[in-house]
């Protein structure tokens, strides 16, 4: 108790002596916490609409010929041979033209003239969740594209690679806003640090005759960096919030965001980059106060 | 007088050299024993090395040769954890004080105690007996850096004694003062020794010692001159 009791005082006098300089620091922090986790809000939205675009991942293979039932059972088989698949639906001229009847809904009558044999027969595979990467999928419709009377593979490959492209950039945007962070909150709080303990000197060595112990001049500033990581970290993150929800409330009714499920960071996340930020913040305070315990 | 049991040394230093860079001869084999208990004076002409020995005593300066012992412990071979300890045993009042000029004169005793983590009532309270017993009350919350050298003086003092150290070790202590309050602060150590502290007092002003049967041991050059030198080899025979 009495040791509490004397670093708060000790900590309190501090803070006292040097806030315009912490609160500079808190500013930075805050400002690095914000930018990066700003990046991160909207990489891990990617990641999670990526995964949705996984589920109803389908490729389809059109064919010359419908195949016929000893034909599907060989289809098949080749196909699992390759790739394990999650179902493979076959789906004869006449299901595809009813389907596309449904689809005109108002407008079915264009298909008044027209026979069925227009449009060609398809198998509609859907492969299993392990089957992720871009490069994987390329492979599976090389292949599929080998099979007996396939003419064509479709998967809306475009779309998926500039998906994937996008994906690629942001993790490189989190990664340097990511350092970013890392220099700042290190760097900034042991420069502080190191001007309150420049600025405390006289009296640091004082303590030093009168036998003050190495955790009682180094905790005080270990706490400093502590209160900068958690406020700074809270503060950036709080200043997200409110810009999430100022997106939110832009861009509502039907749109991108709407179709994205735009979500904020759950709890753990957030206990995540705030446990981080303080961990940093000592770190800097802690190499701070190691170059002053060696002299 | 009555003779007194002989405590176990608290301070034993053994043919202790101390050379200052290039070459200042500031100690030379010198050899001192002190019973835990004893109050004792260290005189000397200016420069004769009585500060030099107090740093070596509280371990702020380190002997080129021989030992040095204090509470038991080598200081040659102390762990850099056990300093902080060390330095809570010994109050030393620097003679240039080494006050912080822009705290009050309450915060700068306090600190004493507040590195030994006492609790903050306590350290007001023997603040201001401390401050009372100086005459200094009034100066409570003034700034260290606006007081008179006599004053600054009783706050270096204040803080040597403020912890209630083993041993205090006081630095031409009365320099700067007048007779009243030079017995103020002999008055002061008195007391501390009567309740069982070490106490030792560099001066070069022999008033304050001369009615009273304390041990005087005279530095001459680095030296010890003959005479103190036998009181100390007598009272070296210890185990
Ligand atoms: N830091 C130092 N560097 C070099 N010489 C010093 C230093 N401190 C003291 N001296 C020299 O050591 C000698 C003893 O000094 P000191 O112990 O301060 O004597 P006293 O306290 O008896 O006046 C003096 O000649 C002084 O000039
Ligand atoms: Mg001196």
């Amino acid at each position: 108790m009495k040791f509490i009791s004397t670093i708060a005082l000790q900590t309190s006098r501090n803070l006292q002596k040097t806030w315009p300089t912490q609160f500079m620091t808190l500013l930075t922090v805050s400002l690095s916490v914000l930018i990066f986790s700003f990046f991160f809000l909207i990489y891990t939205n990617m990641i999670n609409t990526g995964e949705k675009l996984g589920d109803d991942l389908r490729l389809t293979i059109y064919l010359e010929e419908e195949p016929v039932l000893e034909m599907q059972a060989q289809l098949v088989r080749k196909i699992i041979n390759f790739s394990p698949v999650e179902e493979i639906r076959f789906t004869s001229r006449n299901d595809a033209f009813k389907r596309l009847a449904i689809q005109l809904g108002d407008n079915v009558d264009v298909l008044d003239d027209l026979d069925a044999s227009f449009l060609p027969p398809s198998i509609e595979i859907y492969p299993k969740k392990s089957l992720n990467t871009l490069a994987q999928i390329q492979r599976f419709s090389e292949y599929l594209s080998t099979l007996p009377g396939a003419i064509k593979v479709q998967y809306g490959q475009e779309w998926i690679e500039r998906f994937n492209y996008f994906t690629k950039l942001l993790r490189i945007i989190v990664v340097l806003s990511g350092i970013l962070l890392i220099m700042t909150a290190t760097f900034m709080v042991a420069y502080t640090i190191r001007l309150a303990v420049v600025a405390r000197q006289a009296e640091l060595e004082i303590l030093r005759l009168l036998g003050a112990t190495n955790n009682y001049i180094r905790t005080p500033f270990l706490i400093e960096g502590f209160l900068q990581g958690l406020f700074g970290s809270s503060l950036g993150l709080l200043a997200l919030f409110f810009l999430y929800r100022w997106i939110q409330l832009r861009f509502t009714g039907p749109g991108i965001l709407q179709l994205v499920d735009f979500t904020f960071f759950s709890p753990p996340i957030i206990s995540i980059i705030v446990t981080a930020s303080i961990t940093l913040c000592i770190g800097g305070s802690f190499s701070s106060m190691r170059k002053f315990m060696r002299i | 007088m009555e003779t007194k049991p002989v405590n176990k040394p608290i301070i034993e230093i053994v043919r202790a050299t101390k050379i200052y860079s290039p070459d200042v001869v500031a100690l030379e084999d010198i050899s001192l024993s002190v019973p835990a208990g004893e109050m004792l004076f260290l005189t000397g002409m200016s420069g004769a090395g009585k500060t030099t020995l107090l740093k070596l005593i509280c371990g702020i300066e380190h002997p080129d040769k021989g030992l040095v012992e204090v509470a038991g412990k080598d200081l040659n071979r102390i762990k850099a954890k056990e300093i902080p300890w060390l330095r809570q045993q010994i109050g030393m009042a620097y003679q240039d004080f080494k006050l912080l000029a822009d705290r009050t004169v309450a915060q700068n005793i306090s600190m004493a105690m507040e590195v030994a983590y006492h609790n903050i009532r306590a350290i007001k309270s023997r603040v201001i007996e401390l401050l009372q017993k100086l005459r200094l009350e009034h100066k409570h919350d003034a700034l260290a850096g606006r007081l008179s050298r006599g004053e600054q003086q009783r706050v270096a003092i204040a803080r040597a004694v403020a912890n209630s150290p083993r041993l205090i070790l006081a630095d031409e202590p009365t320099g700067n003062l007048d007779s009243k309050t030079t017995k103020l602060v002999m008055e002061l150590f008195e007391d501390c020794n009567i309740s069982g502290t070490t106490v030792i007092i560099a001066t070069h002003d022999n008033d304050i010692y001369r009615d009273a049967d304390y041990r005087v041991l005279e530095l001459h050059s680095g030296r010890f001159l003959p005479q103190a030198d036998m009181t100390t080899s007598t009272s070296n025979n210890m185990p």
